[in-house]
């Protein structure tokens, strides 16, 4: 599939990477308690996974300007973070203050944004021919 | 002023041309990006000029929407080039946007509209 790009693919790499460490550091944090280290990682990770969707986004649309307003970006971090947060915790690597159902009610609250996000894509897509921008076609 | 105001108007002008260049390049033969470059530049005596950049990114939306393709073959050293060439549909889009676009420069109404006046 072309809207698979090399782009996405080390964006869903840098993704996986962060979000293991993300998830190792949150649980070091929640088990010890660590209202500092719990603050801590979570800003670093929200800012390294947009600077990172950030980076490899503008990248790609150099390579190739796919208009999706973002959209497989989103949909790869959906998947990305919410399958790890669960094979995390389903495995048992989790501190034993976590609830697996605060991450099932954050899959489903970040799934109603996802889905407002892909009507929009769907939206935009009467103004693209195969992925891209009509108005940026030709030049 | 005068100077001033072609530039401008020339500015505006090219906007939107590198598509036709390129296409017309494809028509003559299949070509790698530098005979691209080498044809517009020559062709249009120079007043469009381009970056490989623009043409490998303008080549690269032209193959994902099925109206250029290319055909790896072997360069005179180094890795093999890539050569385009219009696809059917990319020919057909061609033929169509010549035959309304440009084919009226051709009329004898507006070829004496262009002779330059006193």
């Amino acid at each position: 599939m072309k809207t698979i790009t090399p782009y996405l693919l080390w964006f869903t790499l840098t993704i996986t990477v962060l979000t293991v460490v993300f998830r190792f550091i949150l649980s070091y944090g929640i088990e010890n308690d660590s209202v500092t280290v719990i603050t801590a990682s979570a800003i670093f990770y929200g800012f390294l996974m947009f600077g990172s969707g950030w980076y490899f986004g503008w990248k790609e649309s150099d390579y190739l300007p796919i208009y999706d307003i973002g959209f497989r970006f989103h949909l790869t971090t959906y998947i990305v973070h919410n399958a790890i947060t669960l094979l995390w915790l389903g495995l048992g690597f989790g501190s034993q203050y976590e609830d697996m159902k605060i991450s099932v009610l954050i899959i489903i609250y970040w799934g109603i944004l996802l889905l407002i996000h892909f009507i929009f894509f769907l939206w935009s897509r009467k103004n693209a021919i195969k992925n891209l921008d009509k108005n940026d076609l030709f030049e | 002023m005068l100077d001033e105001l072609l530039l401008s108007w020339e500015n505006t002008y090219k906007k939107g041309q590198l598509t036709l260049w390129i296409f017309m390049a494809l028509q003559e033969s299949r070509k790698y990006v530098d005979e691209i470059k080498s044809f517009i530049e020559e062709k249009s005596n120079g007043t469009i000029s381009c970056e490989e950049q623009s043409l490998y990114r303008s080549l690269r939306k032209f193959e994902h929407i099925d109206v250029v393709a290319y055909e790896l073959q072997e360069g005179n050293k180094g890795p093999d080039r890539k050569y385009y060439y219009m696809t059917e549909m990319g020919q057909e889009l061609f033929n169509r946007f010549v035959n309304r676009n440009i084919r009226l420069f051709y009329s004898n109404e507006i070829i004496n509209t262009l002779k330059p006046k006193k």
